[in-house]
């Protein structure tokens, strides 16, 4: 592939690869995103790639493997432009029909349609799936429609274009200017406004100054930052080019995940392909401007996510934060001005600059700019990423978008901001999405994690479960972090094995405080942050586990018996046979019985019984 | 409940001056279990112990805690205090208010309220004391260092210049170690011989020294002041009583058996050379730098499951980093395993969204299928099980991955089937 000289060579190929992609073509295209293919995308793919031409129409009609499309839930998605035709949970052996009917026939097939869950609707183009519809896809939108390691799908989607614009005639700056103005802020965690960070960096003297991508994504229950550099990875290297750019680097690094290898892959392959067209490396463009990305992989230590820890590691050193100031703004990377923004942050410099600060920062409420990418996970119909402006509220989120909780159960409470964050009350559920506004429920906005909790979620369970990953996340540089975080984890396991005393949740309450006063890094600082919340709202779940030792949610196994419900039974020996612990005795057709002394109390009676046959109090 | 009184000292200004001591008073006096509380200008004064003294008869006091400096100064003052005052001295506790709070901290109103805290931290504890009675127990005052080195050397001729026995081992024929194989010494650069040699010399001959080389340390057991050792003598058909030293059998024996000199071992000699040559690649792929020592790290694991021993004294030879460097990093990332792992692993999303959706169910049904616990290997070697926080596929959880192939919407009933198909 020649290199590009410079930006007139930039713009001519971007024509050519535009003329080239007639929009009315046919095509065919498939999420081979992480969660599509664990449910078997691959295979669906291949399948099209074969029938395709088998029927010699594969010169006509592309098919193409495309990032995550979000809607993980409904996986593998099959989309066939141009009408968008939105086929779900796809199965190889589906696909000859597919091709016959709807590729050459133009007839939609009806099974493989998304019927809504609310109304009962088929639903037979992509945009209005419900799911879709309330989202404002701008950063996540070329997902589903480009092939993550084909550049030129990403430059006729206008990519790099924001970069040739820049280098043509921006100062660095105009670059700060036009971020500062559209009001982005980090989207890692605490939303710090990003043009200050880069000011700040590019203001210090010292040399040379570094840039680093942050897809270290340890928060549990979060995939958005693994999405965009699986599914688009070209446009985080377009926002880090960018930013390094307005700050006068030329090195940079992306610290991604080791459990991501496809981001790892999709990653390298759009370096190589950047480098070798001449948008990366020495004299990009032919100007003056040069830029090498590293990647660097971390190994498994969630706080290897906070700054100090991350810059550590990869000078190959342990991943331990490090008191600040010095920030790493100021003293970074080997000791040099190092700007680190989130994977999301980055992406969104590219569309900032193309489509005009205003445009962006008219996007959201008055402190909250642009969009923010959720993984709306748990107890909700619709699993996925979904992509929405700053300001929608949480109740829109869940019941529009998520379609609402499964089973007809009741939302008791939504996570956001991961081991940091906090359980923010049903009651709650009208505030908009904002960073200010989550921070005075007490939680926060985080990188985007929002787990959905039901009716059947303990409280005090998921306090317990947050702490024991944080305790087990500590580095433990710090004694407050270390020990206190310990301490809190054994009074709530106490609590959820029914020995909870009169004065925990007070007790709770004043180590938490000193725990967030006397922490290192946020990790340790934030680690409470579950705790208190739950207390504050759901604090007659704990009272109940304390006084009267019982667990609402029927969760906390100390506090729960499962037994037989004698009239319901029919002797049909599925609970006999699914119990691991050998409890459950009984002969066919007649009423069993489940010994207490032996029980695990796994839950695995109650799940099989389909007639109600077994309680549990 | 124990009867537990109170003294707080002000200590003139030192203490008094930034706690408000009258606030102590007034909080502690509240507090559940304390049913005396005092205050005194200087607690370690005639006055101030006479106050101590008498309230502990008075009230009847079963616990003292006394809030002033630091225990290293006043402990022993305040607890012949509680010996003359007839309860036992271990039920008298120091409250450090002075060194750990009014000396450090400059707003009244948080010093206040920290000194009260530690001083209810020591009540609690106080509650907790019993009475202890000290013993007497004979000491064997005699010393044993294991090793000729000159470290060794040193520490014996430290100990026993002190006037005490020492017995030193020496697993070698000879003592002086890996010293003196080296030329000069940093940072002065004396030659290493001129250091060691007189060190020998001296420990040979020094009557508080017991020398045992070729010998080896087989058992240690007792406890601190009363440890038993038991030491094996290798055997060296010399009679040493006798012996001179002079040499002449050496001369005189047919057989040539060369004295054993340990060179000081590098890896790469005893390694087996596949792998040394894997790990070469890997290393060249990664850079020889510090900071490439994840990398390098991760691709030793890619190839061979963990990391074994040979492999990090290898990296560290090869970086020129110490072994325990490589060791602390091995240590630190969950990533990383110092013990083999099975042909397959299994990672168990616990991540937020799986956990809610019943991730523990199907963790504790492998657990139990295969016996193992996290972070554990099937005796067979077949499998381990490991537990990861977000795998990142949310909307297939609960979830399991063995190896690379993703198992999602499970049921714990299709668990142990899904694993089935790898054994
Ligand atoms: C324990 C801990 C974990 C973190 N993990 C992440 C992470 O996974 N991804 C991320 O972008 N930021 C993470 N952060 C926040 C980073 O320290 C940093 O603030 C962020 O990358 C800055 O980028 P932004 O300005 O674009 O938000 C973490 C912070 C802490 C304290
Ligand atoms: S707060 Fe916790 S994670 Fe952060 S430095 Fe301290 S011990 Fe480490």
């Amino acid at each position: 592939m020649a290199k590009l000289a410079n930006i007139g060579d930039f713009e001519k190929l971007m024509e050519t690869v535009k003329a080239g992609r007639e929009s009315s073509a046919r095509s065919v295209t498939v999420c081979c995103g992480t969660g599509c293919v664990a449910s078997g995308a691959h295979d669906v793919i291949a399948k099209f790639q074969e029938e395709l031409k088998t029927r010699k129409i594969d010169a006509e009609i592309s098919s193409k493997a495309t990032g995550c499309h979000g809607f993980c839930e409904r996986g593998p998605l099959v989309v066939v432009f141009p009408d968008r035709i939105f086929y779900q949970r796809v199965s190889a052996e589906d696909v000859p029909e597919i091709v016959d009917e709807t590729l050459v026939k133009d007839k939609v097939i009806e099974r493989l349609l998304y019927s809504d869950p609310v109304s009962d609707e088929k639903i037979t183009h992509e945009p209005d799936v419900q799911f879709y519809k309330r989202q404002q896809r701008i950063i996540f939108g070329s997902n589903g429609m480009i092939d993550p390691t084909d550049m030129d799908d990403y430059i006729g989607l206008d990519g790099y274009a924001a970069l040739a614009k820049v280098l043509s005639d921006h100062s660095s700056d105009d670059v700060l200017d036009v971020i500062e103005r559209s009001g982005l802020r980090g989207r890692g965690g605490a939303g710090f406004p990003t043009s200050r960070k880069w000011r700040i960096t590019g203001a210090q003297e010292a040399t040379p100054k570094y840039v680093i991508c942050n897809a270290d994504e340890g928060d549990p229950g979060a995939f958005q930052d693994r999405s965009l550099c699986e599914g688009n990875p070209h446009s985080i290297l377009e926002g880090m080019a960018i930013g390094a750019y307005a700050i006068g680097a030329s090195e940079a690094y992306i610290y991604v995940r080791a459990e991501y290898p496809l981001a790892c892959k999709h990653l390298e392959i759009a370096i190589n392909q950047a480098e070798d067209r001449g948008l990366l490396g020495d004299n990009i463009l032919g100007t003056n401007f040069s830029l090498k990305i590293h990647i660097k992989k971390g190994a498994g230590a969630f706080v290897c996510g906070e700054e100090s820890a991350l810059i550590a590691s990869i000078e190959g050193k342990p991943g331990e934060p490090i008191p600040r100031p010095p920030y790493p703004a100021e003293k970074g990377l080997w000791g040099r001005p190092t700007n680190i923004n989130n994977v999301k942050t980055w992406a969104s410099v590219p569309y900032i600059i193309n489509r005009g600060a205003d445009w962006f920062a008219g996007i959201g409420t008055e402190k909250s700019k642009g969009t923010m990418i959720f993984s709306l996970v748990g107890k909700v119909n619709n699993t996925g990423l979904v992509e929405v402006p700053m300001g929608m509220t949480l109740k829109e989120l869940v019941e529009e978008i998520g379609g609402g909780i499964p089973g007809g159960k009741k939302l008791k409470a939504v996570q956001t901001g991961g081991p940091s964050g906090g359980c923010i009350p049903s009651e709650l559920m009208t505030i908009p999405i904002d960073y200010e506004e989550l921070a005075k429920v007490g939680s926060m906005m985080g990188s985007g994690g929002c787990v959905v909790m039901d009716e059947d979620t303990c409280m005090v369970d998921v306090a317990r479960y947050f702490l024991s990953f944080t305790v087990a996340e500590s580095c433990g540089k710090c004694t407050p972090c270390r020990e206190g975080n310990g301490r809190l984890l054994d009074i709530l396991v106490r609590i959820c094995g029914g020995d909870g005393k009169e004065g925990d949740i007070e007790l709770l309450k004043e180590l938490a405080g000193a725990i967030t006063d006397g922490s290192l890094c946020a990790l340790g600082k934030t680690a409470p942050n579950p705790v208190l919340t739950t207390i504050e709202y759901f604090r007659d779940e704990y009272e109940a586990h304390i006084k009267d030792k019982c667990c609402p949610a029927k969760v906390c196994k100390s506090l729960i018996t499962y037994s037989i419900v004698a009239d319901n039974c029919t002797g049909c020996l599925a609970c006999l046979k699914a119990c691991p612990a050998g409890a459950v005795s009984g002969e066919k057709k007649q009423v069993h019985v489940i010994d207490q002394a032996k029980c695990t109390k796994c839950g695995a009676c109650y799940e099989v019984c389909k007639f109600e046959a077994v309680s549990v109090e | 409940m124990k009867r537990i009184g109170v003294f707080v000292c002000h200590c003139g200004h030192n203490i008094g001056a930034t706690v408000n001591v009258t606030e102590i008073l007034k909080e502690l006096s509240r507090y559940p279990g304390v049913v005396h509380c005092k205050d005194y200008k200087y607690m370690c004064s005639e006055p101030g112990q006479k106050l101590i003294k008498d309230s502990i008869a008075g009230e009847e006091l079963e616990g003292v805690v006394v809030a002033c400096c630091t225990p290293s100064l006043h402990e022993e003052t305040f607890r012949r205090i509680a010996d003359s005052a007839g309860i036992n001295r271990y039920l008298l506790e120091i409250a450090n208010i002075r060194e750990q709070c009014s000396w450090v901290h400059t707003d009244p109103e948080k010093a206040t309220s920290k000194a009260a805290t530690l001083i209810k931290t020591i009540v609690e504890k106080t509650k907790l004391n019993d009475s202890l009675e000290p013993m007497r127990i004979p000491v064997k005052t005699k010393a044993l260092v294991i090793g000729g080195g000159v470290a060794g050397l040193q520490a014996s001729l430290d100990i026993a210049n002190s006037g005490y026995e020492v017995v030193l081992v020496e697993q070698n024929p000879s003592i002086g170690g890996h010293m003196a194989q080296l030329s000069e010494t940093f940072p002065t650069l004396d030659c290493s011989q001129c250091i060691l040699t007189p060190r020998m010399v001296e420990v040979g001959q020094h009557d508080n020294i017991d020398l045992r080389t070729y010998s080896e340390v087989e058992e240690i057991s007792g406890y601190a002041g009363n440890f038993k050792v038991k030491i094996r003598g290798k055997p060296r058909s010399v009679d040493l009583e006798k012996c001179t030293g002079c040499g002449d059998c050496w001369n005189l024996c047919p057989v040539m058996n060369k004295p054993e000199i340990r060179v000081m071992q590098s890896v790469s000699d005893s390694m087996d050379p596949d792998m040394r040559s894997n790990l070469d690649a890997v290393i060249d792929r990664n850079g020889c730098a510090r900071e490439d020592i994840i990398g390098i790290l991760q691709g030793v694991t890619d190839e061979y499951n963990w990391l074994p021993r040979d492999a990090i004294c290898y990296v560290a030879e090869r970086l020129e980093i110490p072994v325990s460097y490589v060791y602390r990093i091995a240590s630190f990332f969950t990533q990383f395993s110092l013990e083999p792992r099975g042909k397959h692993i299994i990672k168990v999303c616990l991540g937020t969204a799986c956990f809610v959706r019943g991730a523990p169910r199907i963790l504790s049904q492998i657990q139990s299928d295969l016996g193992i616990a996290p972070g554990e290997t099937t005796e067979d070697g077949l499998f381990t099980l490991e537990t990861v926080n977000c795998l990142g596929a949310c909307a297939l959880g609960p979830l399991m991955v063995v190896d690379e192939d993703y198992h999602g919407r499970l049921k714990f009933t299709r668990v142990m089937s899904a694993l089935d198909s790898y054994k």
